[in-house]
């Protein structure tokens, strides 16, 4: 019967002493890489600046923008709403704990979009969900809800519906006048296929 | 892997259905340790049986030395398990009381159900006196609410709290575990030559 | 005696179990297709560095002398690589990427030493497939700067672009604060945009507690 014991007893101390040998790795969790690789050819991250001037106009309190550029970039000009992560120091002072917050969208901006594409993969190793990445940036920003360009009088009705919607914008972030409302004059026949959202374009 | 619910892998509904299959399975072990008995229970306290320490200290590192290497192999992600929170006073205020509650009536919560399982009356009586108790704890909730609820750490691990990896807690639990195995032999051995009668 | 204290045996098969489904799990303990060779902090300050990227202008030397230690791997799918690519290059596109076939090509030119340099439509295209290649301890891997894109627009005069910044990024290319300013005085939204931003963090997570 000791025998049995003492056997017991030296099998579980190196149970036991096994474990100190087991790689565990310290660093904070993150997603396997070949799921890593799957998310990432996958261009369903990108939302356009016309999504997100919609949210932002709708007061969606879903959303919620991180701008990944500089401190200083940020206090110059930023979008409204927007949480300053810059891109090397996500990892400080607990600034991850703005995103994996359930029933939010958090949309990553920067210049243009590389470094917020360069955010979402690290965010994405790190294994949050419901992270996106604004096409283009502020830059494509600028260019379709600051100053919109009026299409070209033989584009398409859906171009005009978007240009409509970024004038609309474009008096809600920046007060500008609304100029002659050439938009809703344009009565271009065309009967298309209603698209769920306004049509992305451009950058 | 797992944890099987919070990935997904199981639905949320079976939590109640596994709840019971892991009860009975917990039930039957209890009952098959001979925990049905007060006598084996209270005898830890008296040096006559050291039974519950053993099963207890058994299943703890085991599970504890087991569900690291499963977190080795990938089969459980330690990170996203419960933890439940740690409130320093209450809980040793609360160890204490259900200290004397368990030599006083020979049971704990979970061994006085098995014992009503095989028919102990004494078992029956502090079932009853259980649920007074939990009744009477509710209505006086009130009077202790705030020390109820103070000493908040969150849901905190030793190797949190320490910054000691977690093998090494594992290989000191189980040696205080194995030699507690031998201490206990001994003390029992020469408790029970000075005991006359001894049966279950 | 109770009788399990007088058959430690039961213990020992228990306990042979248990060590079975360990070896168990060390067996089929599935090997990574990846690892992670950089922790995040490595890969952030990595982002900088500037000799992971190959420059639109370097491509010219690269088309006219096709050197072996130099693959491109066009990452757009097979119809636009159908339609035009840069001369020399092959198609890998981002879909099959993770195929095991592709994984081990790339770990064989890794071994050889082969730079692979990635081509997307655009530099976010290929950006991720690069980042992740990085990550995984891929170092031959580069990515083109302007992606194919640039490189259609100048492919006749490639060398000249060694002056262009167009291709960069990251960079404001508007003075943002001035053009998004309030015009005609009319300052509908300003309260609204310059109240202090109020956001909510994450609580460590609370479940109800179970015992015993």
């Amino acid at each position: 019967m000791n025998r049995n014991y003492i056997f017991l007893t030296i099998l579980m101390l190196v149970l036991a002493g096994g474990t100190l040998f087991l790689s565990m790795n310290d660093e904070p969790d993150q997603i396997d890489p070949k799921v890593l690789l799957e998310e990432m050819i996958q261009p369903t991250r990108y939302v356009s600046t016309d999504q997100v001037a919609k949210m932002l106009i709708q007061g969606d309190p879903s959303l919620m923008l991180i701008d990944v550029r500089s401190e200083d970039d940020y206090s110059y000009y930023t979008l409204p709403g927007a949480v300053n992560i810059p891109l090397d120091s996500l990892l400080v002072n607990g600034n991850l704990s703005y995103l994996g917050m359930p029933g939010t969208k958090v949309v990553f901006v920067s210049n243009d979009d590389i470094k917020a594409d360069q955010m979402w993969v690290l965010t994405k190793r790190l294994g949050y969900n419901s992270t996106y990445v604004l096409k283009g940036g502020i830059n494509c920003w600028m260019q379709t809800i600051i100053e919109p360009q009026r299409p070209s009088d033989d584009a398409p009705a859906v171009d005009f519906e978007t240009y409509t919607f970024r004038k609309g914008a474009q008096m809600y972030f920046t007060g500008a006048g609304s100029g002659e409302s050439e938009a809703t004059k344009v009565d271009v026949e065309v009967r298309r296929r209603e698209k769920s959202n306004v049509a992305a374009g451009g950058c | 892997m797992g944890p099987l619910i919070p990935n997904g892998i199981i639905g949320e509904g079976w939590d109640f259905v596994i709840a019971i299959l892991i009860g009975i399975a917990f039930g039957f072990i209890l009952e098959a340790s001979g925990f049905s008995s007060s006598r084996n229970l209270a005898g830890v306290f008296y040096g006559y049986n050291f039974v519950v320490l053993r099963v207890f200290f058994t299943a703890l590192i085991v599970a504890m030395v087991g569900l690291m290497y499963f977190d080795y192999f990938g089969w459980l992600d330690l990170s996203k398990i419960f933890i439940l929170p740690t409130y320093l006073g209450p809980m040793i205020v609360g160890g204490i009381i259900m200290g004397f509650g368990f030599i006083i009536g020979g049971y704990c919560p979970g061994t006085s159900f098995t014992g009503i399982a095989i028919g102990k009356l004494d078992a029956l009586f502090f079932t009853v006196g259980l649920y007074l108790g939990i009744m009477g704890f509710s209505l006086a909730f009130p009077l202790f609410e705030g020390f109820y609820n103070s000493g908040s750490m969150g849901n905190i691990t030793l190797t949190e709290l320490t910054g000691i990896p977690a093998p090494y807690f594992a290989m000191a639990f189980t040696v205080v575990a194995l030699a507690a195995f031998w201490g206990t032999m001994f003390i029992e051995k020469r408790v029970r030559k000075n005991m006359k009668q001894y049966k279950f | 005696m109770h009788i399990h204290e007088l058959n430690p045996w039961r213990t020992l098969i228990a306990l042979s179990i248990f060590v079975v489904v360990l070896i168990i799990g060390f067996i089929t303990k599935p090997k990574p297709l990846f690892t992670y060779e950089k922790t995040i902090a490595e890969s952030v300050s990595a982002l900088s560095l500037s000799e992971d990227y190959v420059y639109p202008w370097e491509l010219e030397d690269i088309i006219a002398n096709k050197p072996d230690s130099i693959v491109l791997f066009d990452i757009r799918n097979n119809f636009v690589f159908g339609q035009g690519h840069i001369p020399g290059s092959e198609n890998l596109a981002a879909s099959v990427l993770s195929r095991e076939e592709n994984i081990d090509r790339m770990k064989k030119l890794r071994d050889m030493g082969v730079t692979v340099v990635l081509v997307g439509e655009d530099e976010l295209h290929a950006n991720g497939p690069w980042m992740f290649y990085r990550q995984v301890g891929f170092n031959n891997v580069k990515l083109l700067l302007g992606g194919y894109n640039y490189y259609f627009e100048h492919k006749d005069d490639l060398y000249s672009t060694i002056d262009d910044d167009a291709y960069f990024k990251g960079i404001a290319r508007f003075d943002y604060a001035e053009m998004a300013a309030p015009k005609d005085g009319a300052a509908l939204n300003s309260d609204d945009m310059s109240k202090p931003v109020q956001v909510q963090r994450r609580q460590k997570s609370n479940v109800a507690a179970g015992g015993c």
